[in-house]
């Protein structure tokens, strides 16, 4: 069978568009509720998706009151792990993928949820590990600042490293429940793991027997220098922000080639760009579409979200006639900043054309017909860009319905995509090994 | 006149048994700690017959290091209670769901938006049982070497409550308009950081996601020390009560009304659910006879580790069973608790063994009647609202509960199922409203 792709819904329950919470069909609740949601799950469950993703933020920006009153996500979510536990239990195949930030966060705990998570949902549990973007999230958990982005970095891989010794507190066969004797576990297969480290000081060990999956499957994003060594070093399922072709292969090389360098195996560093799709029946309605969801989103809002990115910097109040000003480097993603920065300059671009073209979204959204969508899948799958596809719907539930329903199909005819399950877990959809626990093999630790 | 208020049952969710060898009875639930499937049905179960809540405990470690005693037990692997819920509420509609979380190794942000989110993904069914732990590996697993003292964390549970409730308050009722013609969806009068800065507990909030249908999730507490008692006056609103006699549970209430009435609050606006732990038969011999059938699969070194986990510290491992409690030491653990196992002990003149039997699980024996009768006592005498139940052994002392002995208590009058819209309505307690009007007056 050739080489297949897989499909990841990053999944907004607002819609991921800025202004798609106004579309006409899309929820009045903005997305709170849950019935709704497990609607929309199912269908992507239906239609084969390896997972649905939640992304997270711990607080809300600090952008302009013009700004935040005009957008639905980040002032108004669930947090990823209660909702994506509702989902397990509506929900049979689909993996279930959210994030959790390794900087206000304990490992004890986010190896609990996990585990729970996994087991709670027979194997099909994800974690997007970050470190966290912005200020107001340092505030809400007692710091005056977030840490910088290195030390970030840093504590998040011996955050994983102990997470990962937890996990394997128990042998995978070391709960008996043996009535007869009496015996519920056998000690021998429990483990301490007596973690101390520079960050974190864990005795262990986890109260949960070893996830279903081993592990559950760690997604990552990291982009910058220090972001792709721990993608390299942890991730196997990343998500790519490259927007452009070419960049999009150097990317998925060269954390191939980090991660081989590490004596892991590239196929099993799993890479995903963000793709969203607005699809129709006919490439005119496509572009109506697209037309009608651009005039949903408020110019300030638009302008915010690119003062969010560049590093909460002050554009309102420049000339919008006049280029973009030098800015600072971030404290949040250096890439996303970058990226802008670049395209910016490469395009010779004024404020006021720039925020017309994040309006746009030109360089995020595909628009076309169910060929088209699937011509550029095709595309960058072949060139080596992607292994998957980071799914965003700019509405919901339309844009969901129309890609289930138009692309997915379409993908399937072409022998890009599976047209059932063959596994039950995550990691088997993603054709991963369940890792063992390190303590497999080894003699009994005196 | 109104109709006399029906008292509650939660359920307390432990999947296969309360009592420490509950797993091992035959025909129950071995194996079943992490079972999805069985989770749901239990929790079904309940809700069908008109449980008010489901209860699920928590440690954030395994509940002790003795592992040839912990080994025999289920207490070592179970789900995280907000996954759990989760889940749970995905596929029930009536029953309250609450989940035990401590506040000294959590962020108030994380567990104010774990209920609120919990809340909003059950229509307003979330409950948090405020814990501040007492198990020594719980501090070891997040960076501690030692617990805190016993002051030290019920002043970082205060702060953790206000901050808690400040950031339900943080976002009013009505702050998220969400009109897709004109494109504001937040009305930014509506939302307030609220800069907690306390010696424990830092956060500056708002929170991100709207206010809980509750606006606050019912709070649960079990403090039983005098500090924790002046805790749960303050903040609580169900109180899970361990008296062991009738008399234990009037002084209980007269000392918690005290406490109340010096916070300013009333009697009615707190609900006390003592414990039970039910063994119904046909006939009282017989549930003798399961209670006895229980208390022998209990292995020797997990009565000596029941005592040890309730009275403190000691290691209990070189002790006679059959000999009286020996003279010990004082605890940093839940102090009310040593001290009234201590005084049982010396009073009725038990042996360890016959001492340790009494907190295995499966407290009140008897005939449906004879349940009846117990609950309607303790109700008449005005210290019980209802009461938290921990079914010893599953699914057979459930579906004797629920088959015989609830049907007598409703023909009584002293119980029915009654759902409201919300687990506050349900449990007859007020919804704390904020509205934009009520914020801009508090800024003023």
């Amino acid at each position: 069978m050739s080489r297949q792709l897989h499909l990841n819904a990053i999944y907004s329950a607002a819609g991921g568009y800025l202004g798609g919470w106004r579309a006409p069909g899309a929820p009045d609740d903005a997305g709170l509720d849950v019935g709704v949601i497990a609607d929309q799950v199912a269908k992507l469950e239906d239609a084969t998706f390896d997972a649905v993703f939640i992304a997270d933020l711990l607080g809300v920006p600090d952008s302009h009151p013009d700004v935040l009153e005009r957008v639905a996500t980040v002032n108004d979510s669930f947090e990823p792990v209660t909702l994506l536990s509702a989902l397990a239990a509506r929900t049979s195949r689909i993996g279930l993928v959210g994030t959790v930030s390794t900087t206000y966060s304990e490992p004890y705990t986010v190896a609990r949820q996990f585990a729970s998570l996994d087991h709670l949902s027979g194997g099909r549990a994800g974690w997007n590990v970050v470190t966290s973007l912005i200020e107001a999230e340092a505030r809400n958990f007692g710091l005056d600042a977030h840490p910088e982005h290195d030390a970030r970095y840093r504590r998040a891989d011996e955050f994983l490293q102990t997470v990962y010794g937890l996990w394997d507190s128990f042998d995978d066969d070391a709960f008996r429940w043996d009535v007869h004797s009496g015996i519920a576990f056998d000690p021998d297969a429990l483990h301490w793991l007596h973690h101390r480290g520079e960050q974190f000081s864990v005795e262990g060990p986890l109260n949960i027997a070893r996830p279903p999956q081993g592990r559950p499957v760690i997604a990552q994003a990291g982009a910058s220098e220090a972001g792709r060594a721990l993608a390299a070093r942890h991730g196997e399922y990343i998500f790519s922000g490259a927007t452009r072709l070419e960049d999009a292969v150097e990317y998925a090389q060269d954390l191939k080639r980090r991660a081989a360098a590490l004596g892991r195996s590239p196929d099993d560093v799993l890479v995903f760009p963000i793709l969203s799709a607005i699809v129709a029946p006919t490439r005119a309605e496509a572009e109506d579409r697209y037309a009608a969801l651009t005039a949903l989103l408020h110019e300030r809002v638009a302008l915010g979200d690119l003062e969010y990115w560049l590093g909460d910097v002050d554009l309102a109040s420049l000339d919008l006639d006049g280029p973009l000003p030098e800015v600072p480097q971030t404290n949040k993603s250096h890439t996303s900043q970058r990226q802008l920065i670049e395209t910016a300059r490469r395009e010779q671009l004024t404020i006021r054309q720039f925020v017309q073209r994040n309006i746009s979204a030109a360089d995020r959204i595909v628009v076309g017909d169910a060929n088209d969508i699937a011509d550029h899948i095709e595309r960058w799958f072949e060139a080596g860009a992607a292994d998957g596809f980071n799914v965003g719907f700019p509405t919901v539930p339309q844009d969901v319905d129309d890609f289930v329903t138009l692309v997915v199909p379409e993908l399937r005819r072409r022998g890009l995509f599976r047209t059932e399950y063959t596994g039950t877990t995550l990691r088997e959809h993603l054709g991963l090994a369940r890792p063992a626990s390190r303590y497999e093999g080894r003699a009994q630790a005196a | 006149m109104s109709e006399r208020r029906s008292i509650d049952f939660g359920a307390m969710f432990s999947p296969s048994g309360h009592h420490l060898a509950g797993w091992r009875f035959p025909g129950g639930n071995a194996g079943k700690e992490l079972d999805a499937a069985e989770a749901i049905r239990l929790a079904k179960q309940y809700e069908d017959a008109g449980f008010s809540a489901l209860f699920v405990a928590d440690v954030v470690s395994i509940w002790g290091h003795q592992l040839d005693s912990l080994s025999r037990t289920t207490r070592a692997s179970y789900f995280e209670p907000f996954t759990l819920l989760s889940a749970i509420a995905a596929v029930t509609s009536k029953i309250g769901l609450v989940a035990t979380a401590t506040t000294s190794y959590n962020e108030p942000y994380t567990i104010a938006r774990k209920l609120a989110s919990l809340d909003h993904l059950s229509g307003g069914r979330a409950g948090w049982n405020v814990v501040t732990s007492v198990v020594p590996l719980e501090a070891q697993n997040f960076g501690r070497a030692e617990h805190f003292s016993h002051e030290e964390r019920y002043v970082r549970a205060a702060e953790f409550v206000d901050a808690v409730e400040g950031l339900w308050d943080s976002v009013a009722d009505d702050a998220f308009p969400r009109d897709k013609a004109s494109g504001i969806y937040l009305d930014t009068r509506g939302r307030r950081a609220i800069d907690y800065r306390g010696e424990h507990i830092q956060t500056a909030g708002p929170l991100n996601i709207s206010r809980p249908p509750q606006g606050h999730p019912v709070i649960f507490q079990a403090g039983a020390s005098e500090t924790g008692r002046a805790f749960a006056a303050t903040y609580g609103e169900v109180i899970f009560a361990a008296p062991r006699t009738l008399d234990e549970a009037k002084r209980y209430r007269a000392a918690l009304d005290v406490a109340l009435q010096a916070k300013g609050r009333r009697h009615e606006d707190v609900r006390v659910w003592p414990g039970l732990s039910p063994i119904v038969a046909s006939t009282h011999e017989e549930a003798k006879r399961i209670s006895d059938e229980l208390n022998g699969l209990l292995h020797n070194d997990v009565l000596r580790r029941v005592i040890q986990d309730n009275v403190g510290d000691v290691d209990f491992s070189g002790f006679d069973l059959d000999a009286p409690l020996p003279e010990l030491p004082a605890s940093n653990r839940s102090k009310s608790r040593a001290e009234g196992i201590i005084a049982l002990a010396r009073s009725e003149g038990l042996t360890l063994r016959q001492l340790a039997v009494r907190f295995a699980g499966g407290d009140t024996i008897g005939t449906p009647e004879e349940l009846a009768d117990r609950i309607e006592t303790w109700v008449d005498a005005g210290v019980a609202d209802g009461f938290n139940v921990a079914f010893p052994y599953l699914p057979g002392s459930a579906d004797a509960f629920i088959e015989y002995v609830l049907p007598i208590l409703e023909s009584r009058g002293i119980w029915r199922p009654h759902f409201g819209a919300t687990f506050r309505d349900t449990l007859g307690l007020e919804r704390p409203g904020l509205t934009t009007a009520d914020l801009q007056e508090r800024a003023s």
